[in-house]
């Protein structure tokens, strides 16, 4: 904002309260899911005139969505998984064991944070049967969510 | 008791020790055993009981063998919670479905849990993954490389 030429003329300190008045404003209605007319007689109670209420409004109203989903982006929360790789091996002999003969799946979920933005994936090694039970506990929760969803 | 001395019986134990780690190491069958202890010149009644001791314990020997190689942590058990999220500090009404998922994984005798979380559609998309990853065994170029290994 402050190198932007048409508000050259402004004092720039006058230009930051301005810039941070409207930040709070926008993220506060945003916060609360303020409606428009909630928002239009906040502002009529700030003495500003109808115009430009009117276009506080809808540029509001447009941008609304991406606001709510960056709000709702912001906190913490345990780290959340966004892929999974897998990767089957036979095992045929190690230096310890000779003739082990054994099929093995090697799992990497991909893991995210939020606040840091990156970490170290979780990966873990199991057998068919472990691999089917893990498998049958995740299809329990799906299924869990879907009864919700129809509640 | 057996009238030796303590060197004569530390090296009869180790000797037992690698005899034995080693065949079943190797998984031999018992003409290859017999054959290989033959060459030590023990009467035939203790070639015996050296046999029969391989056989008894060689199962076990294994599983210890294999506690021995490098490994990574193992699934050990998976719960699960679903969760709705009303609000935050920064947005209130909300409602955000999530998958909460504690993961149990065994690493060196340690039990270690964790904590991860997703959403539906990468719940479903899991799932979707892993179930190909259980149908692999069962196709045509795994079953030929089982059938050919042993």
């Amino acid at each position: 904002i402050l190198d932007d030429p048409d508000l050259k003329d402004i004092d720039p300190t006058v230009l930051k309260h301005c810039h941070a008045a409207a930040a709070t404003c926008i993220l506060e209605a945003g916060k609360q899911k303020a409606d428009i007319p909630a928002i239009s007689a906040c502002l009529e109670d700030c003495k500003l005139d109808k115009e430009r209420i009117e276009q506080f409004c809808t540029e509001y109203q447009k941008n609304k969505d991406a606001l709510e989903i960056l709000l709702g982006s912001i906190g913490r929360s345990p780290l959340h998984i966004t892929d999974v790789s897998w990767c089957l091996e036979y095992q045929i002999k190690s230096n310890q064991l000779h003739k082990t003969y054994q099929p093995s799946y090697l799992v990497t979920l991909n893991v995210e944070n939020s606040d840091s933005g990156s970490h170290p994936d979780v990966s873990f090694s199991c057998t068919m049967e472990q691999l089917q039970d893990l498998v049958g506990k995740l299809k329990d929760a799906a299924k869990g969510l879907e009864r919700a969803t129809q509640m | 008791k057996l009238n030796v001395d303590v060197d004569t019986v530390q090296h009869g134990v180790e000797g037992l020790t690698y005899l034995l780690t080693e065949s079943s190491k190797l998984m031999i069958s018992e003409a290859d055993f017999q054959d290989s202890i033959h060459v030590l010149g023990f009467s035939d009644e203790l070639n015996k009981l050296l046999l029969q001791l391989y056989l008894d314990n060689r199962k076990e020997v294994r599983s210890i063998l294999g506690e021995l190689t490098p490994k990574l942590p193992s699934y050990h058990n998976l719960e699960w919670r679903l969760d709705v999220q009303l609000a935050s500090r920064s947005l209130r009404q909300q409602i955000k479905p999530a998958v909460t998922i504690k993961l149990h994984l065994n690493q060196h005798e340690d039990q270690t849990t964790q904590v991860l979380q997703t959403d539906p559609s990468t719940l479903l998309h899991l799932i979707q993954q892993l179930e190909q990853a259980l149908g692999e065994m069962k196709t045509n170029h795994c079953r030929r490389i089982v059938r050919n290994m042993k």
